[in-house]
């Protein structure tokens, strides 16, 4: 796996909290993603991943804790609008993609127009130039010829798939994915995998929420083990061999 | 048995060609009932959705105010908001409404209060990842929900804004109490010279049951152009020209 070639650090997270009602869920973390690199979280449930992946994003807003992306800091209160213009989260979510463990693609618009609608509401111009680059998305993840599909008329594999091309047809700097085969068929949870893994060699910055070890010690640059809303152990591709954390061994154990 | 005639009381005769010789009154009865409820359905549903919007809002004021709102007017009966939009508001304000514009008004003011609700419940229905998804994609709040939320609510409330409209073409029957010249004031009109409330009212009734057929009909028909894939023939029509965009495209890539 092509590693960063250098070591600017693309996101930065440093002690982030997030609560719901009264419980606190993230006790303060920190975590760099440096650019080019694939970092993959895993750990029990409940531990915090989603919720570390969605503040990413800003999906969910920290409570305490910075992120920054790009130059620029995001923090408790970003999402607001300020000085009555658009909310600046909004410019880092068109920078990052998410692709979700429910794939959450668009029922009502076909897979090509779940591509070119978000394409040309974010960069404007012709249906026409949406349409071609959708349709240049779904080449690249082979599903072309579904284009005129409806999501209710692919399989689980071949949504995912679309919501992938989704997200990239917008450019992002960094791919986040939650759990992106959790709720696939073991069939075709390889069909997934192998878009990431070819993704991972264009050298994309990713960040994967995954219970698939294999997937994970292929790729995974950076690993993060998750307990109870801390990050208990991180490590590099190595982890999985020379990892001394025994929490982080009993749950790898416990998995593969 | 005694017969009719004995007891004095006039012999049945049923005089059904009333119904052919007032044909176009009756029709224009009911073209003025179909037009009255069809300006109320657009303004009521344009205003459901306002209200849905508030409350569901974030914002207190805005979301106790809309369910107030729901919680008055939709107890209350057609006839008594038309006569309270006639006769109490000129009272009231010292101007006048037209007996179209009142009927539109206390129609809009009830079924306002139903749309709000079957709006709510619909965009409420959407999975909350639908948001999410486009929220993750940067788009804007109005866009998520002029191109996300609101096409999916839309069919999700077809069949109930289907029977809302049926309701409320019924309810334009309480207009003639203001002299409005629907259906049931025609009849009422007939009546009062030929005396036969059976011919007329029946008719009358066969009038509001074609209708809501018609209404029936063409909401079902609307369903199946929003499910997806569209299956109605005129949504199949319409994505003709896309299919050979989309095939266009995907021999050119
Ligand atoms: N919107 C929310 N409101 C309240 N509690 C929440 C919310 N989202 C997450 N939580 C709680 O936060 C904790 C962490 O949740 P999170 O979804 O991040 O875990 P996870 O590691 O992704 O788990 P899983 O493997 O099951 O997806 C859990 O205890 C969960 O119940
Ligand atoms: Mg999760």
């Amino acid at each position: 796996m092509p590693t960063s070639s250098n070591n600017e650090v693309l996101m930065e997270l440093s002690g982030v909290r997030k609560t719901f009602g009264t419980i606190e869920v993230l006790h303060g973390i920190d975590l760099q993603i440096t650019k080019g690199s694939h970092a993959v979280i895993f750990g029990p449930s409940g531990s915090g991943k989603s919720t570390v992946l969605r503040c990413m994003n800003l999906l969910e807003e920290p409570d305490v804790g910075s992120i920054k992306f790009l130059g620029n800091e995001y923090g408790p209160g970003s999402g607001r609008k300020e000085d009555g213009k658009r909310g600046k989260s909004i410019d880092l979510r068109r920078k990052v993609g998410m692709v979700f463990q429910q794939f959450n693609l668009f029922p009502h618009l076909s897979a090509i127009d779940n591509l070119a609608l978000p394409y040309r509401a974010v960069r404007g111009g012709s249906v026409h130039e949406a349409q071609e680059r959708a349709a240049h998305e779904l080449n690249k993840v082979g599903l072309l010829k579904f284009a005129a599909n409806y999501p209710s008329q692919l399989s689980g594999g071949q949504q995912q798939r679309v919501a992938i091309a989704r997200a990239l047809s917008l450019d992002p700097e960094l791919m986040l994915f939650d759990e992106p085969t959790s709720a696939l068929d073991p069939e075709l949870v390889g069909e997934v995998l192998a878009v990431m893994r070819e993704l991972a060699e264009t050298g994309m910055t990713m960040v994967v929420v995954t219970h698939e070890m294999n997937f994970a010690r292929e790729i995974g640059d950076l690993n993060v083990f998750m307990e109870a809303g801390n990050i208990v152990a991180t490590g590099g591709s190595d982890f999985f061999e020379n990892c001394t954390n025994q929490r982080a061994q009993e749950f790898i154990g416990s998995v593969l | 048995m005694m017969r009719r005639e004995e007891e004095g009381v006039a012999p049945i005769n049923f005089m059904w060609h009333l119904v052919w010789d007032f044909k176009w009154d009756l029709l224009k009865g009911l073209l003025t009932a179909v037009n009255v409820s069809i300006a109320a359905l657009i303004l009521s549903m344009v205003i459901g959705m306002l209200f849905a919007l508030a409350r569901m809002s974030r914002f207190k004021v805005f979301s106790i105010f809309a369910s107030v709102y729901v919680n008055i007017f939709r107890g209350i009966p057609a006839l008594v908001s038309v006569i309270w939009v006639y006769f109490g508001w000129s009272l009231l304000f010292g101007h006048n409404f037209t007996v179209y514009q009142a009927g539109v008004i206390a129609l809009t003011l009830l079924y306002s209060s139903f749309f709000c609700e079957i709006f709510r419940s619909a965009l409420q229905a959407i999975h909350k990842g639908q948001r999410e998804a486009g929220m993750a994609l940067g788009l804007t709040r109005g866009r998520i929900f002029r191109s996300i939320m609101l096409p999916q609510a839309t069919k999700i409330a077809i069949p109930n804004i289907g029977s809302m409209y049926i309701g409320m073409i019924k309810d334009t029957s309480t207009f003639a109490i203001i002299g409005m010249v629907e259906v049931v004031r025609v009849t009422q009109n007939l009546n009062s010279t030929y005396f036969q409330p059976f011919v007329l009212y029946t008719a009358a009734a066969g009038l509001y049951v074609v209708i809501a057929f018609l209404v029936d009909f063409i909401f079902r028909n609307a369903e199946l152009n929003f499910s997806y894939p569209p299956q109605g023939r005129l949504a199949k029509f319409l994505s003709r020209k896309k299919k050979k965009r989309i095939e266009g495209l995907m021999k050119s890539t």
